[in-house]
């Protein structure tokens, strides 16, 4: 369900890195809203500044100029202590490579992110049951990632990434690593998760056919918005 | 709702990570073991030489040396005369029933070896403290005490020697106990029969060998005897001081017994302090070889630190977690190096320079290996965890991206 309050709002956002005494432009005037409950895919090639307005929209990265607001934050003003107490209870992020513990079963993957959330143990549970049931990867909740296929693996990252009740689902590349059936799945099953449960997700991707998923496609080329907002479908 | 910035992450992953890469794991664990084990051994070596001569000196007690040679007993040379002298001078000197507490001795470092043994190589190696007494030595040394056998007799070329020492020779107190067939010794390869065991647990009697002092003499072809030692009662320092004074035909100096271990533990400090140094540079060789190993599982892992923090966990709790991983790590090695040394170490006898001091494993040696095996896990770690953390978390997630 899409409404009409934004949850990113982006004015002449800007990103610059310097490299050998260089200056690096890698965003430049990104004017950008996506609302609450939206389905967005920002497409582009390589270095054209993708991932890098994912990770500002993640905290995890600061503007050098422009303004970011998200779910009502202005990112440029919090401190690194305030940005990951917000990250922990607004955003859930979905890696290419997954990036789970390979020590942790996925059962303890996915509750990992949890012990910021204050909860007990048994309310911990409910919550890490519920995730695992969602992805449909619940009977393998005693596995540890090595015991698992490439798409489970992305199954129990998306997991983690929503046990939070995130109000901002971010994910980079999420089929990147995984061969078409696998990849069909997870895309599946971000569009079932947009779908029942109103998710805000906002994914990086650089395959037409994965974007197609999306509700809006955002396209970007060297640092910049190459299509105006619209609707992809 | 808590506050992430001061959320730990949970204890299970630095426990589970700690299993990650075992070949590290076994790296990092000898290396802090060795560490540990090094320093509980120079705790105990140090602290054993230390109380063992500051032990040995009796409240009360002064000694009669050769005048100019206050700083050692061993060089000193007095008459064989002056404790003689000496009991008929003063007034106040301890007795109980009639026996006089004055100890004429005679101490002389000689080699020393079980006979039947190969003849250790290079004599210093196996030179003990050899003390020339009488039966009053045991009135003047009250930390000393027959625990096995009898005492040597006079012109049978025997021998008591110290339970350390007896440690080395490998004499228990049923080898003393026999009638015949006892064990022998060499000393300046003259054979000596080993008649009694002395307990004297902490200081430096527990590694010499005592026989009759008219059998010393003979067999060192001495006449002057090292020293007197007298306990006094009712007499004071200045009293045998006086004494030396006014006899200077003996050419004797009076000095505090407690005073003159005293100044010979001052003197064994460069040797403490050798001790500690050598310890703390095989340590640090050590300590390296561990830390490099923990450094090669953090760097390899910056990643996954990255997607910690994209979690939302801080950099405090990381850098906590690492450091719990790492203590963790470090006790794998630290606790059993403790117990190996308080079952290889405790008890054991050092030769030392004209003497053999027992290791004690105590609490305080337990603590400082446990101390250091901490410390190395905690300031250990920061290096690494803090060259983690230097980069920023979109660097650190791309860190091995080919």
């Amino acid at each position: 369900m899409v409404t009409t309050e934004p949850i990113i709002r982006c004015h002449s956002l800007e990103k610059h890195y310097e490299r050998g005494g260089e200056p690096v432009r890698v965003l430049e005037s990104i004017d950008i809203d996506i609302a609450r409950g939206e389905f967005v895919a920002l497409m582009g090639p390589s270095g054209s500044g993708k991932t890098t307005l994912l990770n500002l929209f993640a905290g995890i990265d600061t503007p050098s100029g422009g303004s970011l607001v998200v779910d009502g934050h202005d990112i440029a003003t919090l401190s690194r202590a305030a940005l990951a107490h917000w990250r922990s209870r607004s955003v859930g992020y979905i890696f290419q490579l997954y990036h789970l513990v390979p020590v942790l079963t996925a059962y303890e993957n996915v509750e990992l992110p949890l012990f910021l959330h204050g909860l007990s143990g048994a309310q911990r549970h409910a919550r890490v049951a519920e995730a695992l049931e969602a992805v449909q990867i619940a009977d393998r909740y005693s596995h540890y990632p090595r015991q698992l296929s490439g798409g489970q693996e992305q199954r129990v990252a998306i997991a983690r990434a929503i046990v939070g009740n995130p109000s901002l689902l971010l994910a980079d590349e999420p089929t990147g690593d995984l061969d078409r059936a696998a990849a069909t799945g997870v895309m599946d099953l971000l569009a079932r998760l947009h779908r029942e449960r109103g998710q805000t997700i906002v994914m990086v991707t650089h395959d037409p056919h994965t974007a197609e998923r999306a509700q809006r496609i955002i396209h970007l080329e060297k640092g910049r918005l190459v299509e105006p907002l619209g609707a992809a479908r | 709702m808590s506050d992430s910035s001061f959320t730990p992450i949970p204890l299970f992953y630095a426990a589970r990570n700690i299993g990650r890469s075992p070949l590290r794991l076994v790296l990092t664990a000898s290396g802090a073991a060795l560490v540990v084990f090094l320093v509980v051994g120079a705790m105990a070596s140090v602290r054993a030489l230390d109380a063992g001569v500051r032990a040995s000196g009796t409240l009360g007690n002064v000694m009669i040396v050769g005048a100019g040679s206050e700083e050692s007993v061993e060089r000193s040379e007095i008459p064989a005369s002056a404790p003689g002298v000496l009991a008929a001078s003063i007034k106040g000197i301890r007795t109980t029933a009639g026996a006089v507490y004055i100890s004429p001795e005679l101490h002389t470092p000689l080699p020393l070896y079980r006979e039947g043994d190969p003849a250790p190589e290079g004599s210093a190696r196996s030179l003990a403290l050899v003390r020339g007494v009488e039966p009053a030595a045991f009135l003047v040394h009250p930390q000393a005490r027959l625990a096995a056998g009898r005492i040597p007799e006079v012109g049978a070329d025997e021998v008591a020697v110290g339970r350390s020492l007896a440690a080395t020779l490998r004499i228990a107190d049923g080898d003393v106990e026999r009638n015949g067939d006892r064990p022998r010794v060499l000393i300046d390869e003259h054979p000596h029969t080993v008649t009694g065991i002395i307990d004297a647990p902490g200081v430096a009697i527990d590694g010499e060998a005592w026989m009759p002092i008219t059998d010393l003499l003979v067999l060192t072809k001495r006449q002057t005897i090292s020293a007197a030692i007298v306990s006094l009662d009712g007499a004071e320092l200045g009293d045998v001081e006086a004494f030396a004074a006014r006899r200077s035909d003996l050419e004797v100096a009076a000095i505090d017994e407690r005073a003159y271990y005293e100044q010979l533990a001052q003197f064994f400090r460069p040797v403490r302090l050798l001790i500690a140094l050598s310890a703390f540079v095989v340590s640090v060789g050590a300590m390296f070889g561990g830390l490099n190993a923990l450094d090669a599982s953090f760097a390899s892992r910056s990643r996954e630190i990255a997607m910690l923090q994209v979690l939302g966990f801080s950099r405090t709790a990381v850098i906590g977690s690492l450091m719990q991983e790492s203590v963790l790590a470090v006790a794998t090695g630290a606790l059993p190096a403790v117990l190996l040394a308080r079952l290889v170490l405790d008890g054991v006898g050092v030769r030392f320079s004209m003497g053999i001091f027992s290791l004690s494993v105590d609490a305080t040696c337990v603590a400082s290996g446990l101390g250091a095996g901490l410390m190395l896990g905690l300031v250990g770690c920061l290096p690494p965890a803090i060259r983690c953390l230097r980069s920023s978390i979109p660097v650190a997630l791309k860190a091995d991206l080919v």
